[in-house]
């Protein structure tokens, strides 16, 4: 009987450090972080500018963490957000400026953005018809369009820069609801519709069966190939919203706007619990792990440490995430 | 000689979290003879196996190989020591040929280092001939068929001059004739001094081969006996530790009127099935048997939409309809259950809820598109817990059930859709007797119902037992359809083995 309930504790313990390991993380980083700086880097302007920094990154991260739900990757994504950043820019410029890409023509304020956002689902449904119907592997496929995407952003910009963007284009990303920056809510709203559609619906739970067992999804009736288009559609958009508000958020585009972000956005959501073995995987999860590696590039940031050294960082995270999740997924199956 | 004990396992105890999987086991194996392992799926079976080569690293007790006592540290150290296991999923590199994979690791070098592939090949060839195995050793692993890979499998374990073999369920995707030869080179092998260890369900495969028979119960070892010491139902009897009087439930319902009606169906695989046609009526149960290859599942799946067809015409209720897909067949009213349920049935990694109401979800949304997840669930509950599937809980992955309560959900599943017609590709592979008897019962009920049910099945006693009618097919043709009555399994062998 004790020992029943000793073990009842063990596995309770067990499930809430397996639950909440990443929340915990979360929370050990913060407080490293406020310890080594004594508090300064907790300060209320500090913790608007990470939120601020990691929210077009936590589009990106929600998008790839779906592919990477119904068994996918997608590597395309920095190059992707890139062009529909210099897309946005190119239909936001101010009138008066000469170096302009469309000179002297005054698009209406939502150009810039319908467009941004088209050019990124375009690309998602590509890859998403490539995948599913093509039977490329989405390695292969999403390696190709980041090629494309990088071409044609070359192209389209003559490799210069998609500055002096208009102060109301700007403003979608730079101002704040009393002490919340914008972008923070755009991307609240974001995990919310992403939640509703994991969770709450046909679509949402087809991803989890295609991403855990194609073929038996096959059976139970789930059209397997236009749940993947979809789910590449639906990353696509997010990674048009996410060039849209990169290009606001600086007030321009360039070809190294969203460099690796691809890499950003994977660690972060591996980081999360989202499972190289496919079917694994939450919204919040997604959202722990961007802010796990937002606290990490803040807090080397903070503490002086080169960004070089970032990066090293970065590689040894994601290689380490998989790592674990890896044993943990080989030991039960 | 043949009275000695060549291994002998002694009081094995293993526990894992919250349950005692191994209590006190012993099992002596002599030289020369075939050694039966049964018991059900549970039981401990797999898990003295892996405490035997070291998967495991039992709690207590002593593993005695040759008189010495032996800890091994994985199965590649028990293979050189001299025990060798063979898997029911067969691990060998499909894309390297038959000589590479034999010498795998362990590849004879010439004087400057480099692999002797002449010797390899040369090596493979003897030892094929010395076992009267027709393989070439040039041949591409994945060209063979699975029971020729099997015995490359067994070449390799004498290759290593194993004293002990273990056959893991060996004949589970074996046609009657590869059956037959691997019974051949088991003999074989029995004759050379070689002791095999040999876990199966089939209880006619234990008392033609088997000279002594061990029995496993809920982690502790039942007993040793003699094959001929038993029969078939008290073999059960120690397995299930109750006397079951019979196998099948009776099946009560009768056929009535013609539900689905097929005719002239014609596989677009030009090697598949051709010209079918049958009738299946409300409250039947259609058996079909035939050999490995008759194209069995290629037809119900073809049925189910999942795989194409060139000619014929399906009709549901004296109306023809068109299936392109599986929703199509749902649609139809029509459920599958396929043949290999790890594959193409379980999503390992849901709950049991979302797997029982994966195909049903349209029927579960509202009119904004969300899902219904409160309806979701009672109703998941309601039939997992009317066809008793035994869970700690509705969330607990799937993967954590046993064989027999991961076919009970997968049940649920279909019904959830509420079909009329049920397919069900081998609804008893990989599960435990007891379960088995539950599974017929809830087919009998369902026929009971109304439901109609195409039940296709390599087990003879099983089609005997369970259908109204059974249906056989041979290399794609249907060959004869027996009444129940006139159904025994020469009469079915005889249609099964009609090549025309």
């Amino acid at each position: 009987m004790g020992e029943n309930k000793a073990l009842n504790f063990q596995s309770l313990r067990k499930d809430f450090f397996g639950k909440y390991t990443n929340l915990l993380t979360f929370v050990v980083l913060v407080l490293i972080l406020s310890a080594l700086t004594q508090g300064r880097s907790m300060q209320v302007d500090s913790v608007r500018n990470l939120l601020i920094a990691e929210s077009v990154r936590a589009f990106a991260a929600l998008g790839v963490g779906m592919i990477i739900i119904s068994w996918g990757i997608d590597l395309s994504i920095g190059y992707v957000v890139c062009l529909t950043a210099s897309v946005a820019a190119s239909f936001a410029q101010t009138a008066g400026y000469s170096g302009a890409l469309y000179p002297g023509v005054v698009f209406p304020f939502w150009v810039p953005i319908v467009a941004g956002i088209a050019v990124g689902g375009l690309f998602g449904l590509f890859n998403g018809l490539l995948i599913a119907y093509g039977k490329l592997p989405p390695f292969i496929a999403t390696l190709g369009s980041l090629s494309l995407a990088r071409g044609l952003q070359l192209i389209y910009t003559k490799a210069a820069v998609i500055g002096s963007l208009k102060d109301t284009f700007k403003g979608i990303s730079q101002g704040n609801v009393g002490l919340v920056p914008n972008l923070a809510i755009y991307v609240a709203v974001a995990v919310a519709i992403v939640w509703i559609v994991l969770r709450h619906t046909r679509f949402g739970t087809n991803i989890y069966a295609v991403g855990g067992n194609s073929q038996a999804a096959r059976v139970s009736g789930v059209n397997v190939e236009m749940t993947l288009v979809r789910v590449y559609f639906f990353a696509g958009l997010l990674y048009g919203i996410a060039g849209v508000l990169q290009a606001s958020r600086l007030g321009l585009a360039n070809a190294l706007t969203a460099n690796g972000m691809e890499l950003d956005a994977i660690a972060a959501v591996t980081v999360g619990g989202i499972s190289q073995t496919g079917g694994v995987g939450t919204v919040s999860g997604m959202i722990i792990g961007v802010l796990i590696m937002g606290i990490i590039n803040y807090g080397m940031t903070y503490l002086n440490i080169d960004s070089y050294y970032q990066l090293l960082m970065k590689g040894a995270i994601i290689i380490g995430a998989v790592y674990f999740d890896m044993r943990k997924h080989a030991r039960k199956l | 000689m043949s009275d000695e004990y060549i291994l002998e396992i002694e009081g094995i105890r293993k526990q894992f979290p919250g349950v005692l999987a191994l209590d006190d086991v012993s099992l002596k194996i002599r030289s020369g003879k075939v050694h039966a392992l049964m018991g059900e799926n549970g039981a401990g079976k797999s898990t003295l196996m892996k405490c035997l080569f070291g998967m495991y690293h039992p709690d207590a007790g002593r593993i005695i190989f040759e008189g010495k006592e032996h800890h091994f540290q994985n199965a590649k150290h028990a293979l050189d020591t001299g025990i060798s296991m063979i898997h029911q999923e067969l691990s060998n590199v499909p894309k390297r040929t038959v000589s590479q994979n034999m010498w795998l690791g362990r590849e004879p070098l010439t004087r400057l280092g480099l692999i002797n592939h002449r010797k390899m090949q040369i090596d493979t060839a003897a030892l094929m001939k010395d076992l009267d195995l027709d393989v070439s050793p040039a041949s591409l692993m994945e060209s063979l068929s699975i029971s020729k890979q099997q015995s490359c499998e067994i070449a390799k374990a004498v290759s290593y001059n194993a004293r002990v073999v273990v056959m893991d369920e060996p004949t589970s995707s074996l046609t009657e004739k590869e059956t037959e030869h691997l019974f051949k080179i088991i003999n074989d092998l029995r004759s050379r001094g070689v002791a095999i260890i040999y876990i199966s369900h089939k209880m006619s495969e234990i008392f033609r081969i088997a000279d002594e028979v061990s029995v496993m119960r809920d982690g502790k070892m039942v007993g040793s006996y003699m094959a001929a010491e038993l029969n078939e139902n008290s073999l059960i009897s120690l397995m299930v530790g109750r006397v079951t009087t019979q196998r099948f439930p009776t099946v009560e319902s009768r056929p009535g009127e013609v539900r689905l009606s097929v005719k002239g169906l014609t596989s677009s695989s030009p090697k598949s099935f051709k010209d079918v046609s049958f009738d299946l009526r409300a409250s039947e149960i259609l058996g079909i048997g035939g050999l490995v290859g008759a194209q069995r599942t290629e037809l119900v799946e073809s049925i189910f939409g999942l795989r194409g067809l060139s000619a014929g015409t399906i009709s549901i209720n004296g109306k023809e309809v068109k299936i392109r897909s599986s929703k199509d067949a749902i649609a139809n009213g029509i459920a599958m259950i396929t043949e290999d349920r790890r594959k193409s049935g379980i999503f390992p990694l849901l709950s049991i809820t979302m797997n029982t109401a994966m195909a049903a979800l349209g029927g579960y949304q509202t009119k904004m598109g969300f899902l219904k997840h409160k309806a979701i669930r009672a109703k998941a509950k309601e039939l997992n817990e009317s066809l008793r599937t035994k869970t700690p809980t509705m969330g607990t992955q799937i993967r954590n059930l046993s064989g027999g309560n991961q076919q009970k959900v997968i049940v649920s599943r279909w019904l959830m859709t509420m079909p009329d017609i049920l397919i069900m590709d081998e609804p008893t592979r990989g599960i435990d007797v007891g379960a088995k008897y539950e599974i017929y019962t809830i087919m009998a009920d369902l026929a009971k119902q109304g439901k109609s049910i195409i039940m296709v099945s390599s087990e003879m006693p099983e089609l005997i037992g369970m259908s109204h009618r059974i249906m056989v097919l041979c290399n794609g043709r249907h060959t004869g359809t027996l009444e129940k009555a006139e159904a025994t399994q020469e009469s079915i062998m005889r249609l099964a083995a009609t090549f025309s």
